[in-house]
């Protein structure tokens, strides 16, 4: 691991060739959000019974991602307001049992940086991950849903992931 | 079946044929996905969906989406690569379909993505990983499964063409 940080500090101090920058017409940029992280089984059911209880209760859900990430466990992400944190929690923690979540962990505060137009390439989607992980910035999510590319930051991560992009892409 | 409000949706966008490679627990490195992305650049394949995650700090998931005709293609690069990026668990679904909704504002509207994902599970429709984010919703789900699912949504949202009720 160290011999590697050693690689990626090399190359950022003598400088790797620089490609050319990708052309995009914006960056969106969300305000503070909370990110809770669930464990659950291998259904369908559990999810979507957590968006329903989240939803019941006024909670809006700005950003998910649902997969399975082992054959015993299906991992949903959610950004929250953050007003609406503590209530999901205590909510989520109520109905722990009978809803089958595994584990319930969050960050407090994040943000979403999503890029656009992503047009399903894989150039946008190398040039991102790569500026922030070299730059010591990880994502906690990423996804596509639409005409964008979107990543969930820690809040004290987002201007210096912000200065990541001004590097791979231009904007107008 | 709840028809809460008809929320109308843009057309459904659905890609079919499509193959979902799942990279499982990939020890997290700075460019550990350059690889894999700079050859779907290279050989112009366009990356339908995409989800990433972790659920602890050390490793992270990436899901993808191509066609299976891009898939058989590149069989023997994608396999060197699975070695390079060295996940826990590698799982290939095909054939897969994309079935994106678009409109409803699931990001203001609490409730809408619970509505959709109950419609789907009612349905009997597998979800195999979802992104959602601003307007708009992606399901991955069995090709063969498709119809069901375009069912399913157009009885809980308002398609374009269909009626107010």
């Amino acid at each position: 691991m160290e011999e590697r940080s050693k690689t990626v500090e090399i190359i950022r101090r003598i400088g790797a060739p620089e490609p050319e920058k990708i052309s995009i017409t914006g960056i969106l940029k969300s305000h503070d959000l909370s990110f809770l992280l669930l464990t659950l089984p291998p259904a369908d059911d559990p999810p979507a019974a957590v968006l329903r209880l989240l939803g019941s209760h006024g909670v809006n859900i700005r950003f998910i991602t649902l997969y399975d990430d082992s054959p015993e466990t299906r991992l949903l992400t959610l950004c929250v307001e953050t007003e609406s944190l503590t209530a999901s929690l205590e909510l989520l923690r109520s109905h722990q049992a009978s809803l089958d979540i595994r584990s319930i962990s969050h960050h407090p505060r994040v943000r979403i940086l999503s890029v656009y137009p992503y047009k399903e390439r894989a150039q946008v989607a190398e040039r991102l991950l790569s500026s922030l992980r070299l730059n010591g910035v990880e994502p906690l999510a990423v996804n596509n849903a639409s005409s964008v590319l979107s990543c969930v930051l820690r809040s004290e991560k987002f201007e210096e992931a912000l200065s990541c992009l001004d590097h791979v892409f231009e904007l107008p | 079946m709840e028809h809460v409000e008809s929320l109308q949706v843009f057309p459904l966008k659905i890609a079919r044929g499509l193959v979902q490679l799942s990279f499982l627990g990939i020890p997290n490195r700075p460019g550990m996905t350059r690889p894999l992305f700079d050859l779907l650049n290279r050989q112009g394949v366009a990356v339908r969906h995409l989800v990433e995650a972790c659920r602890e700090q050390a490793t992270s998931d990436l899901l993808i989406c191509i066609t299976r005709e891009a898939f058989a293609r590149l069989q023997g690069e994608l396999h060197e690569i699975r070695a390079r990026l060295q996940p826990r668990e590698f799982v290939l679904r095909e054939p897969v379909a994309v079935v994106r909704t678009l409109g409803p504002h699931f990001d203001l509207r609490p409730g809408t993505s619970g509505l959709l994902l109950t419609a789907l599970v009612q349905a009997g429709v597998r979800i195999y990983s979802n992104a959602t984010t601003i307007t708009s919703s992606s399901c991955v789900i069995p090709e063969d499964q498709v119809e069901a699912a375009e069912r399913a949504i157009g009885k809980t949202f308002l398609l374009p063409g269909a009626k107010r009720t």
